[in-house]
């Protein structure tokens, strides 16, 4: 047996990485130093915290364990950081910490100074911050049920009360500490653009681990109010809440809030109004009370600077780095700096732990307090292995049938796509060839004919068609995103993103990837490594984008007649092949790390609504139009155009369009396709596509039409490639051609916007390393793919 | 050449002009990462102050 400081006396301790499934035990302290140690108390391991061990992931690590409510993702090595001893050992426990509130004067506000109001939403990852901006403000930007979706602010715009006020969606943080990019955005954020309020978005049903961010709020003297979120969720499970009472311990309004559906929004908004109003006075704010010892030295050192805030003074006994910076101005910076190491120094004697440790320990102490008055958990409710889903997940997650499971929803997914999609298809293909016989038939012969009918309606409506297949693959998407599967995908597949050297958070920004690489670039700023971030946005590009789509649909529809989803899975394993491939390369090579840490919290599994996956759908199908309408009308007529210049009397068609511009152009390129086994109209069309992908089935659309005779006209692309034929009368393509050009569109060079994500986050070596490396290995895959093909 | 088929291929090159101009500015914009919400080429600015927001 040990005895603590506070002679409590435990039995020795054990790690958490050694405990067997099932079994609860209380932690003790977490060794050693940085960012995940600090990553994993203010996910709540703190002396004291019970956490019970899940389950074992289907390759065995990482481990899932539930704490505060939560459910968490560890690797085994992650867990032997963890001390922890028996569930009932006698402790010092957290509330043991508990010292209530000590309240400060804050002067008023002139909160009306500026033309409109500025509101920021902050709350931990996944708690609906971006549901309720939707909500609230119209927009329609991307939720999903699993953090990191968030990594830039989105501003929006609202009234209340004839005021016009300005929204600002920040990245979740589970605190504002400095130890991810994320955390130090929302921290910078909030001390560069000095919002009126703040709005804390807190989830109802997990309050003791939210609350631990709103500790750190209330110490920045800004008007605050909390929603609290998913109140249906919490008053389903039975668990009473003093709403009234938790208000005004925390010195700040609180209000119920389901922001999925709405309810509660116009409740939260003017609580807010009423505290940007009330803070025109001069208001006493709470604040967590750390004891005698501790308060007695943020007086001490409030004292010596004035103009910083609680937050920032308790930061720099901390001895945060960016908060001791901003001391720099001050003239006696020397002098705090030295009388907070001397402060630092007597509270770690006192405490017998590091200044980190204790800080955390009592916020979480003062949560627990806090609850324990207003808090009455349901006795019966269900936890654990009990919990709604919980048998579902079991399922999802077991040892055996978690990848096979993993592989048929990826299969039929793409099934549907193909199955549902090509009714609607049909439909639009026959509107299109409608559209254009139509034309033809109007206009007299000509150049503006021939730009509608070849060029418009060639180019654009070859993409056009595909449309019922992206909404419907995005409605999938939607589906498994939303009900938290893929957060569990990630738990699944963890152990072999760590093998392949990967951060298992990379796989949030591979998955947005599915559908842009521009946002799948942006969301790799979640990654703390600057070596992890730089592997993920170089490898990311490889994850086959929603703008390929129509070309593998087109490609796959003519020339596969059976396994159509299981060809176009096939496209997307290879993409996520090559990219783990491409990892396991750089990083043991020029890109060589350490492995880093990685925590990751699984969502509670929820029912997808109609209304959201709607609404994804509906944005990526407007998104579509308006490329249509845009780059790719643009794109298409150039095409057209260099397609149709210089003119020849005389001359077939076939003729005509290889002595263009386009023509010349695609014979240059093709030796250097031809061993891929493509002609020059896909050299083009690859060649134009690096706008956007998009434009290579619109590229060959364009070049296609002009090929056909006049009886062909009304044909579909799709029926024009498979009866294209080369001089010597042989097919172009067949299934090893198209194959190969699959894979070489799956692989090579991003589109522009993609490249210049690239540069912005990576930098112009990047940017051009990125250029020649993803069309290297195009080249090489199609290569090989098409030659050993031939020789089988 | 009639002077029907002299104005179509004005208005045909006029056409391929603007998008010539249009796509050729979208690439600078684009290269410079600026302009869209996500910088995905969709065109849509999400960010635009004069987007009147919703009224509570």
């Amino acid at each position: 047996m040990n005895t603590d400081q506070n002679n409590h006396t435990t039995p020795p301790a054990r790690l958490l990485d050694d405990e067997a499934v099932g079994k609860t035990v209380q932690v003790v302290r977490v060794m050693g130093d940085g960012a995940f140690r600090q990553r994993l108390l203010e996910m709540g391991f703190v002396r004291g915290a019970r956490v019970t061990v899940l389950k074992n992931a289907p390759l065995q690590d990482p481990v899932e364990y539930m704490i505060m409510g939560a459910h968490i993702s560890l690797r085994h090595s992650e867990a032997a950081q963890i001390e922890v001893t028996d569930k009932d050992a006698d402790i010092c426990d957290m509330e043991d910490a508990y010292n209530g509130i000590v309240e400060t004067e804050v002067a008023g506000a002139n909160p009306l100074a500026d033309d409109v109001l500025r509101v920021v939403l902050i709350g931990n990852p996944n708690c609906g911050k971006t549901s309720l901006f939707n909500q609230v403000t119209g927009a329609k930007e991307k939720v999903g049920n699993y953090g990191g979706v968030t990594v830039d602010s989105k501003e929006g715009w609202f009234s209340i009360g004839g005021r016009r006020v300005q929204l600002v969606d920040l990245p979740g943080t589970y605190s504002l500490t400095e130890y991810s990019p994320e955390e130090m955005y929302v921290r910078t954020y909030i001390r560069d653009n000095h919002p009126d309020a703040i709005l804390n978005i807190v989830d109802a049903g997990n309050l003791e681990r939210n609350l631990y961010l709103t500790t750190q709020v209330m110490d920045m003297n800004i008007p605050m109010v909390i929603a609290l979120n998913m109140w249906d969720e919490l008053e389903k499970s039975g668990d009473k809440l003093d709403v009234e009472m938790l208000s005004r311990l925390l010195g700040a309004r609180m209000v119920p809030l389901t922001a999925y559906n709405g309810r509660g929004v116009k409740e939260v908004l003017q609580a807010t109004m009423e505290a940007i109003d009330e803070s025109e006075q001069e208001t006493r704010h709470h604040n967590v009370n750390y004891g005698t010892l501790i308060e007695d030295c943020l007086k001490e050192l409030g004292a010596m600077c004035p103009t910083l805030d609680r937050y920032t003074v308790l930061k720099i006994i901390e001895n945060d780095q960016h908060a001791i910076d901003l001391l720099d101005s001050q003239d006696n910076a020397q002098q705090v700096k030295k009388t907070a190491m001397e402060m630092r120094g007597r509270i770690e004697r006192d405490f017998n732990d590091d200044i980190v440790s204790i800080i955390t320990d009592l916020k979480y102490g003062f949560v627990r307090g806090a609850l324990a008055e207003v808090m009455k958990p349901n006795p019966d409710r269900n936890t654990g292995e009990t919990k709604p889903g919980y048998s579902l997940d079991r399922l999802m997650t077991n040892r055996w049938l978690a990848l096979p499971i993993l592989l048929v929803l990826m299969w039929l997914m793409f099934e549907a796509t193909f199955t549902l999609g090509a009714y609607p298809q049909g439909w639009i293909e026959s509107g299109i060839g409608w559209i254009g016989e139509w034309i033809g038939k109007a206009l007299p012969d000509g150049i503006l004919r021939d730009l509608i009918v070849d060029g418009i309606i060639g180019g654009v409506g070859g993409v056009l068609v595909f449309l019922p297949q992206i909404l419907i693959l995005f409605f999938f998407i939607s589906l498994l995103e939303d009900s938290g599967y893929m957060a569990r995908a990630a738990f699944i597949v963890d152990r072999i993103m760590h093998r392949v050297g990967l951060h298992g958070k990379s796989f949030i920004p591979y998955l947005i990837g599915f559908g842009c690489g521009v946002p799948a670039i942006m969301a790799t700023r979640t990654l703390e490594n600057r070596r992890d971030r730089l592997v993920t946005i170089l490898t990311v590009p490889f994850m086959s984008c929603s703008a390929r789509l129509p070309a593998y649909l087109l490609l796959v529809a003519a020339f596969f007649t059976a396994n159509q989803g299981l060809i176009l899975m096939s496209i997307y394993l290879i993409g996520i092949l090559v990219a783990a491939i491409t990892a396991i390369i750089m990083s043991k090579t020029f890109l060589k790390h350490d492995k880093t840490q990685f925590v990751m919290e699984l969502p509670p599994y929820r029912k997808p609504t109609a209304r959201n996956a709607t609404i994804h759908m509906w944005s990526k199908g407007k998104q579509y139009l308006q490329k249509m309408a845009t780059i790719i009308l643009a794109a298409s007529i150039i095409v057209w155009a260099l397609g149709y210049f210089p003119r020849h009397e005389g001359q077939t068609p076939q003729e005509q369009i290889e002595n263009s511009y386009m023509g010349q152009m695609g014979k240059a390129i093709e030796p250097a396709v031809a061993p891929l086994g493509f002609n020059w109209q896909m050299g083009v069309s690859v060649l134009t596509g690096a706008a956007a992908k998009e434009i290579v089935v619109s590229t060959m659309g364009v070049l296609y039409t002009g090929e056909s005779d006049a009886t062909e006209e009304s044909a579909s692309l799709k029926e024009k490639l498979q009866t294209a034929t080369k001089p010597n009368g042989e097919h172009v393509f067949d299934p090893i051609v198209a194959y190969s050009f699959m894979l070489f569109i799956l692989l090579y060079f991003p589109c522009i916007a993609a490249l210049a994500a690239i540069k912005r986050e990576a930098g112009t070596k990047w940017m051009i390393f990125e250029i020649f490396y993803t069309t290297g290995v195009a080249w090489l895959v199609s290569f090989i793919f098409y030659q050993v093909a031939r020789m089988i | 050449m009639t002077t029907s088929a002299i104005i179509q291929t004005i208005v045909v090159l006029g056409i391929v002009a603007v998008a010539l101009v249009y796509v050729l500015k979208r690439v600078i914009k684009m290269t410079r990462g600026k302009g869209n919400d996500c910088g995905c080429g969709c065109g849509k600015d999400c960010q635009c102050k004069n987007r009147p927001g919703k009224e509570f």
